[in-house]
């Protein structure tokens, strides 16, 4: 993972350098709403392989919690939804090039991308979360001794928090979720730090596992994103965003798409109401 | 039997998907292969002039092909000539180009060495025969050169086709992503579902790939 | 006197520095038989492939019944479909049959009819003995089967003069016999022949005429008896010994 990751930054470096040399590009990339509005299809970048966010059914039709979002504005603004299917390496990318109106594909807001895209009202938190087995239930980081080991994956926002903020504790590093869960069930440390959707879901699905802290270190969100400088589709998402409060829009897509995954018990920490505002 | 979750490619236009996917891989490959046979015999044989300008040519474009991974190439056909150029691809079409591209260079590269290994007396007995150049090549250096380059060519295209897995980073879906698709969407309803549909991707990837090699086999049985 | 066939004037070959050939003129007539012999390295390869322009010259000029042959014209396929070469190592074309290796050139270059060439090449197999050879690949024959197929296949195109460069120099001994027998029923047959050997006896009997090259040029030329019995100069003498006390050695072995 570590090497496609590099790849890809050179990939991307290399895109920039090209974009530098050649001084003809045009300087507006993106669609305004009226463009998109008048074009009659808007095109939307989510993810096909990632369920429960965005992924594709046996027929064929994609589904997910960003997905009942973008089938929304689509009838909203009275367009077609064209959905591509992005990756996480690539969306900011798409955006850069124009080549999406908008990335709704569980697209955590951070500095540095905010620096290259700009991202709308959020609609959903995340943060970091730790899961122990029944036995041992750690509820605070404090609770384990120099001899405890905690599980991450290589790579992930887990890993960089823990190595930044606990460098104390014995990391104990997978390269893959399957080797992560395996190492966790056959008791080879005391608890498993990554995001926390991904250890809500799995405490829900395997029995003797709670997730002793839920939130971790500072809250994330995740919000759509447009293209640098695309100010009225911006608005009109952060209007549409507001709006959509009035019906508790994302109560009612956390239902339909999440709740599955990840239960009732956390719907209100995970889902936010136009922006958070209305918190 | 173990549970390989194959009930999953039953489920709604699963397989049809996954046939969908595995036509978009060869749509490309082969398209690809082909614009990489002819470009590449012609570029071959340019080259297999020593000290000629296009030998160099082609030795440099080998060399950024050979360094730059195809997911780069793939980068930059797809994103970098919209922001360079402000054209707008697809990404069936920048994967042809690139797959056409990386294939022309090796396939370049193989008719070059091909062509050179051929002893230049067959070429001077040809001549001497009074065979115009163009005859020289058609009748004598590429009827053995091919001879010698088809396995090579024919490994080349099926590395192509496996490398097809790379365009889902710009944006088109083949048989390995809607694999990937169909394992998730299936993640906890059949969690073996991987084990299945990788088995079958592979028969059909095997499937696809054994005409090709069968007639490799063949032409090479007939011409021993 | 017959008419000139191959005239060659002032021929001067260089590779880079080295001067392999210098301001040599010879004539080769309609029908006649010239034997070149003289110690390896001599140039006399050169002088062959010089004539069918398979190499660049630096000075003088080939003509083939007066007409120029000339490295890199636009004529030259058609020049040196009249001038038959065979060479050392065959030069078969290992793809291909015996019968495509003989019909390739006079079916594709000369553009006659398959059929008429089929049957002439059949009929030149039957008279070198390898009739039933037509299907076989250059791989399933011996040395001297090949180079038998080489000389039907430079025939076949109806030379005006046939060149041959050391053809039985790669053959194993048992196998020379059967190709020169093929060339000196060629020579009965008043075929213009311009012949590289190092097979001495063979050279006595097919030559109308013989030429010593060395250094160059040509030293000595003159008809095999004169050449062989009284050779005019020192360095004839010396090559024509070098003969002789080969001979001596295999008698007493």
């Amino acid at each position: 993972m570590r090497t496609i990751r590099n790849i890809i930054a050179l990939a991307i470096a290399l895109v920039l350098a090209l974009s530098l040399v050649v001084t003809a590009s045009a300087d507006v990339v993106y669609r305004t709403l009226d463009e998109i509005k008048a074009s009659g299809t808007i095109n939307i970048g989510v993810f096909s392989d990632k369920n429960p966010f965005g992924y594709v059914d046996e027929n064929g039709e994609y589904q997910g919690y960003d997905v009942y979002f973008a089938r929304r504005i689509g009838e909203d603004l009275g367009v077609t939804v064209n959905y591509v299917s992005t990756e996480a390496a690539n969306r900011v990318e798409y955006l850069e090039t124009g080549k999406v109106d908008i990335v709704l594909a569980n697209f955590t807001v951070t500095p540095e991308r905010a620096e290259k895209v700009d991202f709308a009202l959020p609609y959903m938190n995340v943060a970091l979360g730790v899961v122990s087995p029944d036995s041992r239930v750690i509820k605070d980081l404090s609770e384990l001794t120099a001899d405890d080991q905690v599980i991450v994956i290589s790579g992930t926002t887990a890993e960089d928090y823990l190595i930044k903020n606990n460098p104390e504790i014995l990391l104990q590093k997978y390269d893959t979720y399957a080797n992560a869960k395996n190492a966790l069930e056959n008791g080879n440390a005391a608890a498993w730090a990554n995001d926390n959707t991904e250890v809500i879901a799995f405490a829900l699905q395997n029995e003797g596992y709670t997730v002793g802290i839920p939130s971790l270190g500072s809250q994330d969100t995740i919000a759509p994103a447009v293209s640098k400088g695309n100010e009225s589709l911006l608005n009109w998402i952060n209007d549409e965003i507001r709006a959509l409060a009035g019906e508790n829009f994302f109560h009612k897509d956390y239902e339909e798409t999440l709740v599955d995954t990840y239960g009732l018990d956390y719907e209100d920490s995970l889902v936010l109401e136009g922006g958070g505002l209305a918190e | 039997m173990p549970d390989l979750g194959l009930e999953v490619l039953w489920r709604g236009k699963n397989f049809v998907r996954l046939l969908g996917g595995l036509w978009v891989a060869l749509r490309i490959s082969l398209i690809a292969a082909g614009i990489s046979v002819v470009a590449g015999i012609l570029l071959g044989i340019a080259a297999s002039r020593k000290r000629s300008v296009s030998s160099v040519i082609l030795r440099i474009w080998l060399g950024i092909i050979h360094i730059m991974p195809q997911m780069v190439l793939l980068f930059l056909m797809y994103f970098g000539t919209t922001r360079a150029f402000g054209w707008n691809l697809s990404g069936e079409t920048a994967a042809i180009i690139v797959f056409s591209l990386w294939g022309a260079a090796e396939m370049g590269d193989l008719v070059r060495g091909a062509v050179s290994s051929i002893p230049v007396i067959q070429r001077e007995s040809a001549e001497a025969l009074g065979l115009k150049p163009f005859q020289v090549y058609r009748w004598i250096i590429l009827p053995q050169a091919v001879r010698r380059l088809l396995p090579l060519s024919i490994n080349l295209i099926t590395r192509m086709i496996k490398t097809t897995s790379l365009v889902t980073l710009i944006g088109v879906v083949e048989i390995l992503k809607v694999a990937q698709q169909i394992i998730e969407a299936n993640r906890k309803a059949s969690p073996n579902a991987a084990f299945g549909v990788f088995l079958t991707i592979f028969v059909m990837y095997y499937l696809a790939c054994r005409p090709l090699s069968l007639a490799a086999k063949k032409l090479e049985k007939h011409w021993r | 006197m017959a008419e000139t066939i191959l005239s060659i004037s002032h021929l001067t070959k260089r590779f880079d520095d080295q001067t392999i050939l210098e301001d040599l003129s010879l004539e080769v007539r309609e029908g006649e038989v010239v034997v070149i012999v003289g110690s390896s390295g001599c140039g006399k390869s050169t002088l062959l492939r010089c004539i069918n322009a398979l190499e660049d010259i630096q000075g003088g000029e080939i003509r083939l019944r007066g007409e120029l042959i000339r490295y890199g014209s636009k004529n030259l396929p058609e020049m040196r479909r009249k001038v038959g070469m065979v060479f050392q190592n065959y030069e078969l074309f290992p793809h291909l049959t015996v019968l495509e290796n003989i019909l390739l050139a006079p079916v594709k270059a000369q553009k006659r009819s398959r059929e008429e060439v089929r049957e002439e090449a059949l009929t030149l197999l039957d008279r070198v003995g390898l009739k039933e050879k037509a299907g076989s690949y250059p791989r399933q024959l011996s040395g001297g089967q090949k180079q038998r197929v080489a000389i039907v296949r430079a025939l076949c195109m109806h030379p005006e003069i046939l060149l041959f460069d050391e053809v039985t120099a790669a053959l194993d001994p048992e196998m020379v016999r059967e190709v020169l027998d093929v060339i000196v029923s060629l020579a009965d047959q008043g075929k213009t022949m311009l012949i590289v050997t190092h097979e001495m006896s063979f050279a006595r009997a097919v030559a109308d005429r013989i030429i010593l090259l060395e250094d160059r040029n040509i030293l000595e030329e003159s008809d095999p008896e004169t050449f062989f019995t009284a050779p005019k100069t020192e360095q004839a003498k010396k090559f024509l010994q070098s003969f002789e006390f080969n001979r001596k050695n295999k008698a007493e072995a």
